[in-house]
C-alpha cells in the first residue's frame, strides 16, 4: 500500500486537519491590501502551506522527527464559529450552481461511450468540482465545540503603521469583547500566543515612521513577537506574477483586479519569510511545547493503573449529571478537552502514536459520559489516526462506522458531521479500492437536503463506475436518481449532465420504461433550457412507446408536440416510429400489357391470368424471331428485363402503417417519394449493369417535392387517423407524365406540419407481389424501378350492376362497359370468361329489350336468336363482333346473361384482349383483366325422382321436392319445363289443390306429383301430337295463369341449361332415356318504400339434369285387362282374359318366360341365381284404382289360404322371344270361381338376355306386379 | 404478494422477456419505470453474486429505499427470474419468501414448467419477448396464491 499521507484522504486530511491562526487586522491593514485586490488573508494565504518547511520536532517522549510539510490556516476572528447553516446552504449551492455554468459548454455534446470511460485508469471524467464541494462542505462543519482541531493555536493581531496610536490599537484588537463566542464560553482556551504584525504599506511614504512604531512595539509587548511587514513596494502597480499565486484565492467580487499589482518580488518574499519564520520558530515550537506539557499532565492525572481506578470511579458517582453535552462541563480546563487538544496537536504535528493513545483513552472517557457527539469525533479522529498509521484498516474503517452511525444518531445537530465524517470515510474506501463500498457510503450520506444527496448519489454512480468490475447499471441508475433530484433543485444543467451520463449506459437497451423515461425527461429539460433541437432528439425516441399505458403516451404526445411547435422548424425524419410502416406490406402494382379492372384482379394469382389467356394472347415464346427481327425483338426483350409503367397511367402502391400506440393520430400527406430519370428511353437491352448505371447518372433530375414539377409525375396525397393501435394501408399512386425512368423511393408523410416522417425502400427487402415476367437474367434491376413507355390506350371495363351477393339460381342481365380513354383506338377484341356457367355473353340486341319478357315464349320467331349460341363456343374465346372498334367517348357495352349457378363463393375471371391499332407503339396488345368474388346464397333446392307407372308403359309418375333454403325470402314457383324434345310433363292434380298460395316461404317444403310421358309413344298412340308437343314440355305452376310462359330453348336459358348439362353429367356415356327439367321461379324484391321503380321480380331458373326414368330392369311388363267384372256363377266359372305387353328396353334380344303359380306369390323359388330379383314389394305410390269393394282384405285373407281361389288356366310357362326395343303381347287365362277381389301377382317374368355380357343385366327374375281384379256376382 | 412487487425475467444479454406488476397495491404509472431501474441496477449485483455462490435462489440481494430484490437464477440458460418486492411486512415477506422459494422447489414445477414449456417452444426465439397470456395469468395466479 502507498503511503497514506500521499492518497487522496491523506492529501485531504494534511489540508484540512492543520493549526488554525486567528488573525485580527485593523481596517487600514485590510485597505492598504485592497488596493491589490486582496484582503489581508487572501495577501498571505498561498504562503502558509509549505511543502519543505523541514523542522525539527520532539515527541512526548522525545524521539526526535522532522516535519517537512505543513500549513496554517489562517481565519479571522470573526469566522471563528460555527458557520451559519443557511448561509452554508446558500454557499454550497452557489458553488453547485456556478460548476453547471462551467459546464456548460460541452453539454450538448454527446456523451463519450462508456467503454472508455470504465477504461481510462484514471476518472478524469468525474467532475473536477466535487473535490472543491466536498472541501466546502467540510469547512461548513468546522469549529465545532467537539473537536479541538479548529481552534486556533495562535492569533495575529494586524496593525498598519498609518494607524493612530498603533500600540493602543494593538491591546484593543485583542479585547475579548471583539473575540469569537466560542472563546467567551469557555470552549477554547483565550490563553494563546500572540503577534504582534505592523503592516507599512510603502507608498505610504518611507519605512522610517514604521521602525519607529516596531521599536515602540518592542518596547510594549515581548520583543520577539513583534513583526514589520512591508507592502505595496511596487509604485506603478503593474508587477506581473507568473503564475500569479492568489489566483485560487481570488474572491468571486472584484474579478478585473490586477491582483497583487503592487506587490513585488521583495515584499513576496518578505511575507514569505515572515509566514515561514512565524510557523518554524513560534508556532511549531508552541505545539511541540504545549503537547510536552499537556502529556505530562494527561500521564498524571490520567495513566497508570490507580489514576484509571479513580478516573473509572469518579465518573460512575457522575452518571447522574443531566446534561453532559453541555460545553460547560467539558471547558477547556477539563482534563478530557485537555486530552483532545493533546491529540489534535499530535495529530497536527504528525505523531499519530500519541494522537491515538490519547483518542482512545477519551474515546472511552465519552462513551462512559454518553457524550455522544464528543464521542463520535473522537472515534472519527481516531478512524483517520488509523489511516493515517496505516495500519488496520478494518479498525479504521470501524471507528468510521461507529462515528458515523453515532452522528447519525444525536439528530440534526450531527447531520453535518456525520456527512463529513462519511467523507472522509469515503475517502479512505477509495484509497484501499473498495469502491462499491464508497459508493455505498455515499448513498447513505445523502440525506434530506436534495441538492446536497443530488451530489452525493452522484458522486456514488462514478464510485460504482469506478468499481471492478465497473458496475454500469449501478452508475446509471445512480446518476438517474441525482438527476431527479438535481431537477428538483432547479439545477436543469446537472440534472441533464447526470441524465446524459446515465444514457451512455442506456442507450440502446431493451428496458423500454427506463429508456423512455431518460429520453423523456432529458427531451423536456433540454426543452426547458431552450435547446429545442437536442431535445427533439431525444423526444423522438420515445414516440412509439407502444408498451407504456395510454396516460404516459398521452403525456409523451402532447410534450412531443409541445416541443416541436417552440423548435419552430420542420424535420424530415427518416424511418419515423409513428406511424410504423409495414414494409412487408408493401405492393406495387404497375400495369404493362396487363392492365387491371380491379384492386381484386390484382391479387388473383398469374398463373390463373395466364391459363385464362393463353388461347388469346400471341405467345411471345411461340413467336420465335430469327436474328433478321432483331428490330421487332429489341423492345420486347427490354420490356421483358425490367419492369413497365406507361405513361398517364398510374402505378399503385400499397402499404400499410401501423399505429403503436394506444391514442389515434392523424397523419397527413401520405404520399410516394419518386425519382425520375429521363435518358433511359432507348439502353442496349442487353446489359443490365449499364441498365442501372445509366439510371444512376440520371437521377440528376430527381425531384422530391410533388408540387415541384409535375410534368414528370404526379403523386396522390392522403390523409388519414390511425385508431389506437390499428393498421391501416394507404393506398397511394404516382402517375409517370413521360417516358423515362421512374423509381419509387420511398414514402413520406407528415405527423404534423413541421414532422415529415419518411421511410425509404430498399429494394433488397422488398417482395413484390405482382411477379414480373421471369427475369431470371436481370437480378440487378431494382423492383422499384420502372421504365416508362409511351402512352397507351387503356381499356377501362366495369360489369355494370354485377352483384356481390346473390341466390343461387338467379338469373340476371348485365352489361360489360369497354371503355378507353385514348386517343388511339383499339380493336380485334377478345374476351374469355372464367365460368360461363355463371356468365354468358349476349347477343347486342338483347340489351335493348325488356329483361324478363324477353324470355317468355313467343308464337313466333322460335328459333331466330340461336345465331349466338354460345353453347358452341363454350371452351374457346369469345371473339367480338367483326369490325369492333372502341374509340374514345363512346364506350362499348355488351351484355352478359348471368345465373347463379350454385351456392358457395365463387371468383368470375374475366379478361379482353384487345390490340392497338397504331402500329407505332412498343406494345402490340393489351389485356383487361376482371375479377369478381360473388357469394351466392341457396335458395331452392330441387329434386325429382322418378318412378314408372304402374299402370301405363312409357309413362312415369314424377315426384318434384322444391324445400326453400332462402332465411327469408319466399320464392314464387313459376313453371316446369323438361328440356329437350322427348318428353312432356303434365300435372297430376291441379296446383290450385296442393299448393294454393303459390308462394313458398322460408324453409318451407313441396312435393307434387306429375306424369312424364315419352313424346314418341304419345306421338303413335294419338294424333294430338301437335297440341302435346307445344304445351307438354312446360307445366305452369302458378295458377291463375295470367304469367307468361318462358321459353326455355331460347338464350339465355337454354344456354345456361347446356352447361349445367355437362357440369351435371356423371357418367360419360350417353344414356338416351333421361331427362332434364329446368324450374323457374320467381322472388319479389323485398320492398322498398324509397323505391319508385316497378319491381320487377328476380327470375330464377333451377337445372335439374340427367334424371333417369329407366329401372335398371331390361324388360318391362304390364298387365292389362277388365278390372271390374260382373259374373254370373251359377253358371260356370268365370274366365277372364287379361293381355301383357312385354317390352324389351335392352339392345340385346331377350328370351322371356312368364311363369304363373297357383301358389302363393311369396313362396315362389326365386333360387340363388345370379342376376336381377326385384325386392321392392310395392311401387311407392300405390295409384291403383282403389276397387270400390269393401271385400279386398277379405280378398287377401282368402288369398292366404293354401288353396287360392283362382288358377291361372292356360299354359303355366310362355316363353317369347323380344327383339331389341321392341314390344309384344301375351295373353293370359285366369280362372276364378267365386266373386272377390284377388290379387294377381302370383306369377314371375323371368328373362335372358342373349349376347348380353353384363352379368347383372343377362338374366333376371322378377314378380309379378299387383293386379287386383274383382269379379263381382251378376245378378 | 406484498403491496408492491414487480416480477421480472430476464434473458441473456440482460434483455427482458417478461414483466408483470404483480403487487396489490394499486398500480402507479411512475413506479414502473423506477422498478425497472431498481431490478436493472440490481443486475450488477446479481453478476457479482453469481461468481460467489452456488446457489440459485439469491435472497434479497440488493434494496432501494424499501423495496427489495431477490432473484432467482436458473442455471442452464443464463436467465434470471427477478422479484421486486417491499418489506413493509416482515412476517409476510419471510413467508413470501418461503413460499416463493418452495414454489421453486416444489411446486415451482409449475412455473418453470411453463418457463420450459416457453423456451422449449419451438416457435420461441431466446431473448424475445414473452407474450404468451397463459404464462402471464400463470404467473399472477402464483403470485396472488403467495399472499
Amino acid at each position: 500500500m502507498t503511503d497514506p499521507a500521499s492518497t487522496a484522504l491523506g492529501k485531504l486530511l494534511l489540508d484540512e486537519i492543520t493549526p488554525v491562526v486567528m488573525l485580527l487586522p485593523t481596517p487600514l491593514v485590510e485597505e492598504r491590501c485592497q488596493k491589490n485586490g486582496l484582503t489581508f488573508l487572501q495577501m498571505i494565504s498561498p504562503f502558509c502551506v509549505f511543502n519543505n518547511i523541514d523542522v525539527p520536532v520532539r515527541t512526548a517522549s522525545e524521539q526526535p522527527y522532522r516535519l517537512r510539510k505543513f500549513k496554517l490556516r489562517m481565519v479571522y476572528a470573526s469566522d471563528v464559529q460555527q458557520p451559519n447553516v443557511e448561509v452554508t446552504k446558500e454557499r454550497l449551492k452557489q458553488v453547485i450552481t456556478d460548476a453547471g455554468n462551467d459546464e456548460d459548454s460541452d453539454l450538448y455534446l454527446d456523451p463519450s461511450p462508456i467503454e472508455t470511460m470504465s477504461n481510462s485508469s484514471r476518472p478524469e471524467f468525474v467532475p473536477t468540482w466535487f473535490q472543491y464541494f466536498n472541501k466546502e462542505f467540510l469547512r461548513s462543519v468546522s469549529f465545532s465545540d467537539h473537536e479541538a482541531f479548529d481552534h486556533p493555536v495562535a492569533c495575529l493581531l494586524i496593525v498598519s503603521s498609518n494607524d493612530e496610536d498603533p500600540i493602543n490599537k494593538f491591546v484593543d484588537l485583542f479585547n475579548t469583547n471583539q473575540l469569537p463566542p466560542l472563546f467567551n464560553d469557555g470552549a477554547m482556551d483565550p490563553k494563546i500566543p500572540k503577534y504582534y504584525i505592523l503592516v507599512h504599506d510603502n507608498q505610504d511614504g518611507s519605512s522610517e515612521r514604521a521602525t519607529k512604531i516596531l521599536a515602540e512595539m518592542r518596547n510594549t509587548f515581548r520583543s520577539n513577537d513583534c513583526r514589520l511587514l512591508c507592502i505595496n513596494s511596487s509604485q506603478d502597480g503593474s508587477v506581473d506574477h507568473e503564475p500569479n499565486p492568489w489566483i485560487p484565492h481570488r474572491s468571486k467580487a472584484s474579478p478585473g483586479v490586477h491582483l497583487g499589482g503592487l506587490l513585488n518580488n521583495e515584499d513576496i518574499d518578505e511575507i514569505k519569510n515572515f509566514v515561514r519564520d512565524l510557523s518554524s520558530k513560534d508556532i511549531i515550537p508552541y505545539m511541540e511545547q504545549k503537547v510536552r506539557v499537556l502529556n505530562q499532565q494527561v500521564s498524571a492525572t490520567r495513566k497508570g493503573f490507580r489514576n484509571q481506578i479513580k478516573n473509572l470511579w469518579w465518573r460512575k458517582g457522575k452518571e447522574e449529571t443531566p446534561d453532559p453535552q453541555s460545553v460547560g462541563q467539558y471547558t477547556f480546563n477539563s482534563i478530557e478537552s485537555q486530552i483532545r487538544v493533546l491529540g489534535d496537536y499530535a495529530f497536527m504535528l504528525r505523531d499519530y502514536d500519541l494522537a491515538m493513545s490519547n483518542y482512545r483513552l477519551l474515546s472511552t472517557d465519552y462513551k462512559l459520559d454518553k457524550a455522544w457527539k464528543r464521542y463520535a469525533g473522537v472515534q472519527e479522529m481516531m478512524g483517520l489516526t488509523y489511516f493515517m498509521l496505516d495500519q488496520s484498516k478494518k479498525d479504521a474503517e470501524y471507528c468510521m462506522d461507529t462515528a458515523f452511525s453515532t452522528y447519525l444518531r444525536i439528530g440534526t445537530s450531527g447531520k453535518g458531521n456525520a456527512t463529513r465524517c462519511g467523507l472522509w470515510w469515503v475517502e479512505m474506501l477509495k484509497a484501499s479500492g473498495q469502491y462499491k463500498e464508497a459508493a455505498g457510503v455515499y448513498f447513505r450520506i445523502s440525506g434530506e437536503e436534495p441538492l446536497h444527496s443530488a451530489v452525493m448519489l452522484e458522486q456514488a454512480s462514478y464510485c460504482y463506475l469506478l468499481a471492478k468490475p465497473p458496475m454500469l447499471r449501478k452508475y446509471g441508475f445512480h446518476l438517474v436518481l441525482s438527476g431527479d433530484l438535481y431537477k428538483n433543485c432547479d439545477q436543469i444543467k446537472h440534472a441533464i449532465r447526470a441524465y446524459r451520463n446515465a444514457l451512455s449506459v442506456f442507450k440502446g437497451t431493451t428496458w423500454s420504461r427506463i429508456r423512455d423515461h431518460v429520453h423523456f425527461q432529458i427531451g423536456k429539460w433540454y426543452a426547458n433550457l431552450g435547446r429545442f433541437d437536442v431535445a427533439m432528439k431525444h423526444m423522438l425516441e420515445i414516440l412509439a412507446c407502444s408498451h407504456q399505458s395510454k396516460t404516459m403516451q398521452e403525456l409523451f404526445i402532447k410534450d412531443f408536440f409541445q416541443i416541436l411547435q417552440k423548435t419552430g422548424k420542420t424535420y424530415k425524419i427518416s424511418r419515423l416510429q409513428l406511424p410504423i410502416v409495414n414494409i412487408s406490406s408493401l405492393s406495387i402494382v404497375s400495369e404493362d400489357h396487363r392492365t387491371y379492372g380491379s384492386a381484386a384482379a390484382v391479387s388473383v394469382k398469374e398463373s390463373v391470368w395466364q391459363s385464362l389467356e393463353e388461347e388469346m394472347v400471341p405467345s411471345l415464346t411461340n413467336a420465335k424471331t430469327n436474328w433478321l427481327d432483331l428490330q421487332s425483338k429489341l423492345l420486347p426483350a427490354k420490356l421483358k428485363q425490367s419492369n413497365v409503367c406507361v405513361a398517364g397511367e398510374a402505378l399503385k402502391v400499397e402499404i400499410a402503417f401501423k399505429n403503436p400506440l394506444q391514442l389515434s393520430i392523424p397523419i397527413s400527406n401520405v404520399t410516394l417519394m419518386c425519382e425520375y430519370s429521363a435518358n433511359e428511353t432507348l439502353l442496349d437491352a442487353d446489359s443490365s449493369s449499364s441498365v442501372s448505371q445509366g439510371a444512376e447518372d440520371g437521377y440528376i433530375a430527381t425531384e422530391r417535392e410533388p408540387s415541384s414539377d409535375t410534368s414528370l409525375f404526379t403523386l396522390s396525397e392522403v390523409d388519414m387517423t390511425l385508431a389506437g393501435g390499428e393498421t391501416t394501408v394507404a393506398h397511394l399512386t404516382v402517375i409517370p407524365r413521360k417516358e423515362g425512368r421512374l423509381r419509387v423511393t420511398g414514402v413520406s408523410w407528415k405527423l404534423s406540419d413541421s414532422m415529415v416522417g419518411f421511410y425509404t425502400f430498399e429494394p433488397e427487402l422488398i417482395k413484390k407481389r405482382i411477379s414480373k415476367q421471369k427475369r431470371k437474367a436481370n437480378q440487378s434491376t431494382s423492383k422499384l424501378e420502372f421504365l416508362v413507355i409511351k402512352s397507351l390506350p387503356r381499356l377501362e371495363g366495369v360489369v355494370n350492376n354485377l352483384p356481390s351477393t346473390v341466390y343461387a339460381g338467379n338469373l340476371q342481365r348485365l352489361s360489360l362497359e369497354l371503355r378507353n380513354s385514348s386517343e388511339i383506338p383499339v380493336k380485334n377484341l377478345k374476351m374469355k370468361i372464367s365460368h360461363p356457367r355463371y356468365l354468358n355473353i349476349g347477343n347486342p340486341e338483347v340489351l335493348d329489350v325488356n329483361f324478363p319478357a324477353c324470355l317468355e315464349k313467343k308464337s313466333s320467331s322460335v328459333h331466330k336468336d340461336r345465331d349466338l349460341d354460345t353453347t358452341k363456343q363454350s371452351e374457346t374465346v369469345f371473339h367480338f363482333p367483326e369490325g369492333t372498334v372502341i374509340h374514345k367517348d363512346t364506350p362499348f357495352s355488351l351484355p352478359l346473361w348471368f345465373r347463379a349457378a350454385t351456392p358457395g363463393n365463387v371468383s368470375l375471371y374475366l379478361t379482353v384482349y384487345y390490340e392497338i391499332e397504331d402500329k407505332l407503339t412498343v406494345m402490340r396488345y393489351r389485356t383487361l383483366r376482371m375479377h369478381h368474388m360473388l357469394e351466392v346464397l341457396p335458395s331452392l333446392d330441387v329434386s325429382f325422382n322418378i318412378s314408372p307407372c304402374p299402370t301405363r308403359l312409357q309413362e312415369y309418375i314424377v315426384r318434384m321436392d322444391v324445400i326453400n333454403r332462402t332465411s327469408l325470402r319466399s320464392i314464387k314457383l313459376h313453371q316446369l319445363s323438361s328440356v329437350g324434345d322427348g318428353w312432356q310433363i303434365s300435372l297430376i292434380e291441379s296446383m290450385k289443390g296442393i299448393f294454393p298460395s303459390g308462394n313458398l316461404v322460408a324453409g318451407q317444403a313441396l312435393s307434387c306429383f306429375l306424369k312424364l310421358k315419352s313424346v314418341k309413344t304419345a306421338e303413335t298412340a294419338t294424333a294430338e301430337t301437335s297440341i302435346s308437343k307445344g304445351d307438354g314440355i312446360d307445366v305452369q305452376l302458378v295458377h291463375g295463369s295470367s304469367e307468361a310462359i318462358f321459353d326455355t330453348q331460347r338464350p339465355p336459358l337454354v344456354n345456361f341449361h347446356h352447361y349445367e348439362r355437362v357440369h351435371q353429367k356423371t357418367s360419360p356415356q350417353e344414356n338416351q332415356s333421361t331427362v332434364d327439367f329446368m324450374l323457374i321461379s320467381q322472388m319479389e324484391e323485398i320492398v322498398n318504400e324509397s323505391s319508385e321503380l316497378p319491381r320487377t321480380p328476380q327470375i330464377f331458373s333451377h337445372h335439374v339434369c340427367h334424371c333417369s326414368v329407366t329401372t335398371k330392369r331390361p324388360v318391362w311388363w304390364l298387365l292389362d285387362g277388365p278390372r271390374i267384372i260382373h259374373f254370373n256363377f251359377s253358371n260356370s266359372f268365370c274366365e277372364t282374359k287379361l293381355k301383357m305387353t312385354l317390352h324389351n328396353s335392352s339392345n340385346y334380344t331377350a328370351s322371356v318366360r312368364i311363369s304363373t303359380f297357383d301358389s302363393l306369390p311369396g313362396s315362389s323359388p326365386s333360387g340363388n341365381k345370379v342376376g336381377w330379383h326385384d325386392m321392392s314389394s310395392q311401387p311407392i305410390d300405390d295409384k291403383v284404382p282403389a276397387t270400390d269393394v269393401t271385400g279386398t282384405s277379405t280378398g287377401k285373407a282368402v288369398s292366404l289360404e293354401s288353396v287360392p281361389p283362382f288358377i291361372w288356366s292356360g299354359s303355366s310357362t310362355t316363353r317369347v322371344k323380344l327383339e331389341p326395343n321392341s314390344t309384344t303381347e301375351v295373353f293370359l287365362l285366369v280362372t276364378t270361381f267365386a266373386p272377390g277381389t284377388y290379387d294377381l301377382s302370383n306369377y314371375t317374368v323371368s328373362w335372358n338376355l342373349q349376347d348380353s355380357n353384363d352379368a347383372q343385366e343377362k338374366e333376371g327374375t322378377c314378380q309379378g306386379h299387383p293386379f287386383y281384379l274383382t269379379i263381382l256376382r251378376q245378378e | 404478494m406484498a403491496s408492491t412487487a414487480c416480477f421480472m425475467i430476464i434473458s441473456k444479454n440482460d434483455i427482458p422477456i417478461y414483466e408483470a406488476e404483480v403487487g396489490t397495491a394499486p398500480k402507479k404509472e411512475e413506479a414502473a419505470h423506477q422498478h425497472q431501474f431498481i431490478l436493472h441496477a440490481a443486475l450488477d449485483i446479481v453478476q457479482d453474486l453469481a461468481w460467489t455462490t452456488s446457489a440459485m435462489f439469491l435472497k434479497a440481494i440488493d434494496r432501494f429505499n424499501d423495496l427489495v430484490v431477490s432473484v432467482y437464477v436458473t442455471a442452464a440458460v443464463h436467465t434470471r427470474l427477478m422479484l421486486l418486492h417491499d418489506s413493509r411486512n416482515d412476517d409476510g415477506i419471510k413467508s413470501f419468501f418461503q413460499e416463493v422459494h418452495e414454489l421453486y422447489i416444489k411446486a415451482s414445477f409449475t412455473l418453470l414448467t411453463v418457463f420450459v414449456i416457453i423456451l422449449l417452444n419451438p416457435l420461441y426465439l431466446p431473448g424475445s419477448r414473452v407474450t404468451s397470456s397463459h404464462f402471464d395469468t400463470k404467473v399472477r395466479a402464483l403470485a396472488r396464491r403467495s399472499e
